[in-house]
């Protein structure tokens, strides 16, 4: 999962899969506004088959943010 | 398709058209539709369309219209609701002075925007939809009402650079549920999914694909269970359906009207079809059920050749290119040799479930559209016609040997075999095409060849990586045990499995087969029907000595020795 959402990220904010790490935030991405949050809830939603309420959408503004999330909800799938 | 796809592919694709003319688009709107951009510039790339789209800033129509510069084709997407903040529940409030001068006041804006946009060579305008924030109501509301009179005053608007996207068609084939995402439309007024957006630019792209001269101009059928219902070697003349007399007859009615509008608007129509073409010619001029008649035929292969060869000398004398033409068949063996062969040719399939396929066509018809030719010439196809005549020339020969090989063709080979006797009997029924001596079995006499030691029954299926063809081909042979003389009473394949030099791997197991059994003269005749003239020749171009030629039949020997097998090694044969 962590390296798909590398992917996702790497190619929304157009940065290298390897510069992406637990660090990597709106902070510190010079792309991430909100257009690209948009784009990036969206990509996520498609490719894991889910879908983020208006309060976690706002939480996602960091790759460990993201991995969090994305993993308690894929969970509540399982 | 999904987003993240789309944006990877874009890339790649942006390599294979850096060097084609740049094609500048202008998206205004009062929406955020970045998404949009991504899947308008992936459907244009994948037609080999140099792209580039730019989005003007947010909510800004007007004023960038007037400034806008040297674009091909600007894209108006006006968002009705949101043409002043909160329209879509404020207009319900109105009253009629409020409602009149809202009205007036964006009749006068579409006006200014039109006016600005005069010499683009290209201008798409949305037409105004409700259906975003449309109610469950009997009565329609005000902003429905709102939409449709904005929308007879785009349709006043006789600017022949402008042409109209009907946003509700797009927003019903999808469904509100698909189309809309609600999430942000009030933080951030992007308001539909990336469903919408790709069904939005699959919808404006025939437009584009036309002025760039890429729409399609020719649409070729094949004949048999694609214009009509049925094989008409194998079941005949009257039995073939295309009329509103039987279920299936209807859906193929239904196609040949789509083909004859067609034809109206100015698109050649052809033939590409394995049959005997007398069979053929005789529905075309005289079925009295067929609509598109050999006068609304631009061009009519009909032969035993493979349809690429057809296809390509079709383009030549029709003087279109391959990327110009349609093909439909029912064949998937036939659509994929088409596919590997000339992928230049968009090729069509019917559908497993046949009442799909007139939806099919018609959802492709916009492939064939035509922006700067409304009122075509019918004479088109007569021009085109002699054309043809003229430069008919002898079929090329064209190896097709690389494509046969990729199917991983498998004959296997029963003998003899009592649970087929069924099916055997119904082969050697049916097949008229390719059947060398046209006997009719029934099931008692099959069983009685099978049980017989003065017989032996080959029936073979094959195989390929598209799936079974079950039983198809048969070869009865009598034995004559004490004058050690061998005839070969039944040779036959389905119509299915022609085309794909299956017969000779077949003949070369039949004769090798004898051969060890200490057979050393084979006997085998032709005799002619009307359907079986492909076949004429079979013998001769299997090392069989023709020994005595009659009106309507032919006799042969062969004696084992000489044989030459042809030795196909891309087809494997096994015992069933």
């Amino acid at each position: 999962m962590d390296k798909r959402i590398k992917t996702i990220m790497s190619i929304i904010f157009e940065i290298p899969v390897d510069e992406i790490n637990e660090k990597t935030s709106k902070e510190t991405v010079k792309n991430w506004d909100s257009l690209k949050q948009m784009d990036l809830v969206v990509a996520l939603e498609e490719d894991f088959s889910i879908e983020f309420n208006d309060d976690e959408i706002i939480t996602l503004d960091s790759f460990s943010a993201i991995k969090k999330i994305l993993g308690k909800k894929m969970d509540e799938i399982n | 398709m999904k987003y993240i796809e789309v944006v990877e592919k874009n890339k790649k694709l942006y390599d294979s058209v850096k060097n084609e003319k740049v094609y500048n688009i202008y998206i205004l709107s009062n929406l955020t539709l970045n998404r949009l951009k991504d899947y308008l510039e992936y459907q244009l790339r994948v037609e080999g369309i140099n792209c580039n789209i730019v989005l003007g800033t947010y909510d800004n129509v007007v004023q960038e219209s007037s400034k806008v510069g040297n674009y091909d084709l600007v894209i108006i997407f006006w968002e009705l609701s949101n043409i002043i903040d909160g329209l879509n529940y404020k207009i319900e409030l109105y009253n009629d002075v409020q409602f009149e001068d809202l009205l007036n006041q964006v009749n006068s804006n579409i006006d200014l925007v039109l006016k600005f946009l005069e010499n683009t060579p290209l201008v798409f305008v949305n037409k105004f939809s409700y259906l975003p924030f449309s109610n469950s109501h009997m009565k329609s509301s005000k902003l429905e009402n709102f939409s449709s009179q904005l929308n007879q005053h785009l349709m006043n608007k006789h600017q022949t650079n402008v042409k109209f996207i009907n946003m509700n068609d797009i927003i019903a084939r999808l469904g509100l549920d698909n189309s809309l995402d609600l999430r942000y439309y009030y933080s951030s007024k992007a308001l539909y999914t990336n469903k919408f957006y790709e069904a939005y630019s699959k919808s404006i792209k025939p437009f584009v694909l036309s002025i760039k001269g890429k729409n399609k101009k020719a649409l070729i059928f094949d004949c048999d269970n694609t214009l009509w219902k049925g094989i008409v070697g194998e079941d005949g003349f009257e039995n073939i359906e295309m009329s509103l007399k039987t279920k299936d007859g209807s859906i193929f009615a239904e196609i040949q009207s789509i083909a004859l509008d067609l034809y109206n608007k100015g698109i050649l129509i052809g033939l590409c079809s394995k049959n005997n073409f007398s069979d053929v010619e005789r529905v075309i001029k005289s079925h009295p059920d067929i609509l598109l008649k050999e006068e609304y035929l631009a061009v009519i292969k009909i032969n035993w050749d493979n349809k690429a060869n057809n296809l390509r000398s079709i383009s030549k004398e029709l003087n279109i290119g391959l990327d110009s033409i349609v093909f439909i068949d029912d064949s998937p063996f036939e659509i994929n040799l088409i596919r590997e062969e000339l992928p230049e040719i968009k090729v069509l399939q019917v559908p497993d479930q046949l009442y799909n396929y007139p939806k099919m066509l018609r959802e492709n018809l916009g492939l064939f559209y035509n922006l700067s030719n409304t009122d075509e010439d019918r004479q088109k196809t007569i021009m085109y016609k002699k054309q043809v005549i003229r430069e008919n020339e002898k079929n090329k020969y064209t190896n097709i040997e690389d494509y046969l090989a990729s199917l991983e063709m498998k004959i296997t080979v029963f003998l003899n075999n009592n649970s087929l006797i069924p099916r055997i009997s119904q082969l050697t029924q049916k097949t008229n095409q390719f059947n060398l001596t046209t006997i009719r079995y029934t099931e008692a006499e099959i069983s009685k060849f099978v049980l017989s030691d003065s017989y032996s029954v080959f029936a073979i299926s094959v195989t390929d990586k598209f799936g079974d063809s079950g039983v198809t081909g048969l070869c009865i042979v009598k034995i004559d045990k004490n004058e050690k003389t061998v005839i070969i009473d039944t040779f036959l394949l389905s119509c299915r499995i022609i085309g794909r030099n299956i017969e000779f791997v077949f003949i070369d197991y039949i004769i090798d087969y004898l051969k060890k059994e200490g057979v050393s003269v084979i006997e085998a005749n032709y005799l002619k029907t009307t359907k079986n003239q492909q076949v004429e020749e079979f013998y001769e171009n299997n090392s069989f000595l023709l020994i005595r030629n009659l009106p309507g039949s032919k006799y042969y020997k062969l004696e084992v020795d000489k044989y030459i097998p042809k030795n196909i090694n891309y087809i494997r044969i096994e015992n069933g």
